[in-house]
């Protein structure tokens, strides 16, 4: 049974078609990575599952609910947490309270204070940064230390998928490491399915995992990462090669 | 004189424009909307202590209710209206641009006020709301009206109030992430149509409030009687800069106790154009700076 | 090389100005040989409207920003008229506090219109040259501002403008013609300036203001040209507007007549000329019928009458559905064109 699925999903921008005809789906514990050229269409396509842009034509069915054209705090509440590119933290909250936005969701449930505090010092031992300076504003924070908080952000709201645009942007390459370091052990810990949006497939064939690469709204190749590193098709799909000839 | 009324007088004059800022920034924090409606519900908020007559005479019903009946009464009417703006009109603008949402508010502020217009004339009706506030008490040596120390106290409550529940409540701590990044709010699960819908509330309770000191100060029901306290409510949020908070309150008392230390210094031929000397000098302020007093700083510091 | 010079612009463009002004004269003409008296007034009516629609967008259109200020113009040039054709007795009393030169001065309703017009420029310079350096909401609400303050002095300051009571006595214009002119000459400007460099330097930075302010566009001062332009008109129209019904009060120029004017403006389209004139002709029909239910009709037996208050009520929502469902309006960017010039 997949957990998410998506089908024929085209995203158009008044003429401009940003993504068309895109199938696929993710089976629980799977990380995917889809990587492209700018402008491939991956920020349109995670926007398009996490509700915030509604496709022109499609479905989407996640955790077996269909979520095409819900609204962002719909699907988020079915357990799709989405960690959007540039980050986004509250800037003028602390870093506590930006944990804890996601947390209401589950208010009124049964132990639903308990399970956040428990959740909240499970992401302060993954991020130990983050408790230490805790009641400062998120807006001070450095940019590997805010990528940090926002993943810590969205593992607060206990999703079953995550959704992450370009985590590596305007981080310097180690802070990028350690960003990925933890991501990866926190998907092993707790059998989390990974979707990371990147522009370059280097960082997929380092961490493994499945890959597809996108360009010009489609599809391209899809496959194992590490695999596909080392066939010569994937510089050829990035570029375009071979097809203009 | 003294210096002490004039402060109580300038206390009790920024209380009010502090309220009607505070009902317009709360809504801009949310929405992006500069509400243009919200003096008339101001208004709106006066007449509904009154039956609908064309006549001179005010024919007052629900005014008559005991003050604990009165009080939460003209709230929830603000608060009521204020909400069904937001259902009927403001729902439909979200994906908007901001300049068409204040038009929008604009046009409604206009229907509002000529349905009270239709139902009761646009001559002013003189009522008698809360007689018993008018009466003077002394305070350190300064005999002030009892209306001017309970405004003032009861915005004090309003702020603490408010500020309790913006900072310790989990509703307010959605509401200001929802105010800072509305989508990435609504991505953490937080529902868009709650938080607007509670933003509309309490700026119309504030309306509400500021509608029970206006009509007790004056005493009479006017059909334009919010539109000066709105007028200088969007002045404070301007200079406040445009969605903070604090920014609101502080220039709303800055505005009240400049018009007050104008009233009190400029010659008595003067005194008329109070009103217009404030807002020169808003103009002026805003050359320096262009973006408010104290620009939201929430907003400048996102890297 | 396709270079368009401005030869060009002009004769795709004039075609927008020559029907509208051939459709507010068919109006005229139709007042005229109808003859009577009550639609005189309501064709005077909408060329007044005109005139003051189209000096709003002038500002709006090309600028973007929007402004609640500008009948504070109108204000200004409806009290010049005032100011200077009633005769000089009846300002004594009125308004005492006049200077000598200014109380004796009685002049032709053109002079005085032209009088207006520069009287409302000189001011939108001034406070243009402040507010124009605010923009977005800033600026509108900053607008909104001026209009009380111009306002708050012209309600105060009796000697001058006797307050808030009526000033009577200026001679009324029944004669459709001059407001004719006035408008079309307004159609005119607002054609000339949109199509001038001032007007699509103005247009490019409000549609592309990041590229407009690296290509070195002084962003300020193209919105002041507009402003004190857009100004002039609306003062003359506020002249007219004096000159038709005779009598100035300060709220005669406030939030009401801020609200027609944007509500024309709206319905008919910010950026487009065409609309702001369509904008006028359309609603004028609407608020026309609406107060003629108000006045009541004759059904059978029984008068049936809408109470008063329906019409800004009926304004008011055809502006907000207009918002909602074709928010850039009727005519939306586009002009009316003759269709062989494309």
């Amino acid at each position: 049974m997949s957990l998410l699925n998506v089908s024929n999903i085209g995203i158009r921008y008044g003429r401009l078609t940003a993504v068309r005809n895109v199938s696929f789906t993710m089976a629980e514990g799977e990380v995917l990575f889809i990587t492209g050229p700018n402008g491939a269409g991956k920020s349109s396509l995670l926007r398009a599952i996490a509700g915030v842009t509604a496709p022109s034509g499609g479905r989407i069915d996640f955790a077996d609910h269909d979520i095409t054209g819900k609204v962002p705090e719909a699907i988020a509440r079915l357990g799709l947490s989405m960690v959007p590119e540039g980050r986004d933290v509250f800037g003028s909250l602390s870093i506590e309270e930006n944990l804890m936005v996601g947390t209401g969701m589950h208010a009124g449930e049964n132990g639903w204070r308990a399970r956040a505090m428990a959740e909240l010092e499970a992401v302060y031992a993954t991020f130990p940064i983050l408790k230490e300076r805790r009641h400062s504003q998120a807006g001070l924070l450095s940019g590997g230390q805010q990528q940090m908080l926002v993943i810590g952000r969205a593992l607060m709201t206990y999703p079953r998928l995550i959704a992450i645009d370009e985590p590596s942007l305007g981080l310097a390459p180690n802070i990028t490491d350690q960003v990925y370091e933890r991501l990866i052990a926190l998907q092993k810990e707790r059998r989390l399915t990974l979707l990371i949006v990147e522009q370059s497939s280097t960082r997929a064939m380092m961490v493994g995992g499945r890959m597809m690469l996108m360009r010009g709204g489609e599809i391209v190749l899809d496959g194992d990462a590490r695999a596909l590193g080392k066939s010569e098709a994937i510089e050829a799909a990035y570029f375009g090669y071979g097809e203009q000839a | 004189m003294s210096a002490l009324q004039i402060m109580f007088d300038a206390l009790s004059l920024g209380s009010l424009y502090a309220l009607g800022a505070l009902g317009i920034a709360l809504i801009f924090g949310v929405m992006r909307l500069v509400n243009f409606a919200h003096g008339d519900v101001i208004a709106f908020c006066v007449f509904a202590l009154l039956w609908p007559s064309v006549d001179a005479i005010a024919i007052v019903f629900a005014g008559n209710l005991p003050w604990f009946l009165l009080i939460p009464f003209v709230l929830v009417m603000g608060a009521g209206l204020s909400v069904l703006c937001e259902f009927v009109v403001f729902r439909r603008f979200r994906n908007t641009n901001p300049a068409t949402m204040m038009i929008a508010s604009f046009a409604l502020g206009f229907v509002i006020r000529y349905f009270l217009l239709m139902l009761f004339s646009s001559r002013p009706k003189s009522i008698s709301l809360l007689p018993e506030l008018s009466q003077p008490v002394t305070v350190l040596g300064a005999r002030i009206p009892l209306l001017q120390l309970i405004t003032i106290l009861v915005t004090v409550g309003v702020l603490v109030g408010l500020t309790v529940f913006l900072r310790r409540t989990r509703f307010g701590l959605e509401m200001r992430a929802a105010a800072e990044n509305f989508t990435m709010a609504r991505m953490l699960g937080v529902r868009a149509n709650r938080v607007i819908m509670v933003a509309f509330a309490l700026s119309g309770a504030l309306a509400g409030a500021i509608a029970l000191i206006l009509g007790s100060q004056t005493g009479t029901a006017n059909i334009v009687m919010g539109a000066n306290v709105m007028l200088m409510a969007f002045i404070a949020t301007v200079i406040g800069g445009m969605g903070s908070l604090a920014g609101a309150v502080l220039a709303g008392f800055l505005l009240g106790a400049s018009a007050t230390l104008l009233q009190a210094l400029l010659p008595p031929e003067a005194r008329a154009f109070r009103d217009a000397f404030v807002y020169g000098a808003v103009i002026l302020v805003l050359i320096f700076r262009p973006q408010g007093i104290l620009s939201a700083r929430g907003m400048k510091e996102r890297v | 090389m396709r270079q368009t010079s401005s030869l060009t612009i002009l004769r795709r463009t004039v075609s927008t100005p020559v029907i509208l002004i051939l459709l507010l004269v068919a109006f005229a003409i139709l007042s005229w040989a109808v003859g009577s008296r009550p639609f005189n007034q309501t064709v005077i009516d909408i060329l007044v409207q005109v005139t003051l629609v189209t000096g709003l967008y002038i500002f709006i259109g090309n600028s973007g920003v929007i402004s609640f200020g500008h009948a504070a113009f109108a204000c200004l040039g409806g009290y010049v008229i005032a100011w200077t054709t009633i005769k000089p007795m009846m300002k004594k009393n009125a308004m005492p506090g006049l200077p000598d030169w200014l109380m004796s001065m009685e002049i032709g309703w053109w002079a005085a219109a032209a009088l207006a017009a520069l009287w409302a420029a000189l001011w939108a310079g001034i406070f243009g040259a402040i507010l124009m350096r605010l923009s977005g909401i800033a600026a509108s609400i900053a607008t909104f501002a001026m209009l009380a303050m111009i306002n708050a002095i012209y309600s105060n300051w009796s000697g001058v403008t006797g307050g808030t009571s009526s000033i009577v006595g200026i001679p009324i214009i029944r004669s459709v013609w001059p407001y004719l002119a006035v408008a079309s000459l307004a159609v005119i400007i607002a054609w000339a300036y949109s199509i001038s460099r001032h007007g699509l330097i103005l247009r490019a930075a409000r549609d592309e203001p990041t590229a407009a302010r690296a290509s070195g566009v002084d962003i300020p001062r193209a919105r002041l040209i507009a402003f004190v332009l857009s100004g002039a008109v609306m003062g003359a129209g506020g002249a007219m507007l004096a000159l038709s019904i005779g009598v100035v009060t300060p709220n005669t120029f406030y939030l009401g007549l801020t609200f027609t004017t944007l509500s024309m403006l709206v319905v008919g389209g910010m950026g487009s000329l065409s609309g702001a004139v369509l904008g006028v002709l359309i609603l004028s029909s609407l608020i026309q019928v609406l107060r003629w239910l108000e006045a009541g009709v004759q059904i059978g037996t029984s008068t049936f009458a809408l109470p008063g208050g329906v019409q800004e009520i009926g304004l008011g929502v055809v502006m907000i559905l207009i918002l909602m469902f074709r928010p850039t309006g009727i005519m939306g960017n586009r002009e009316l064109k003759f269709p062989w010039r494309r």
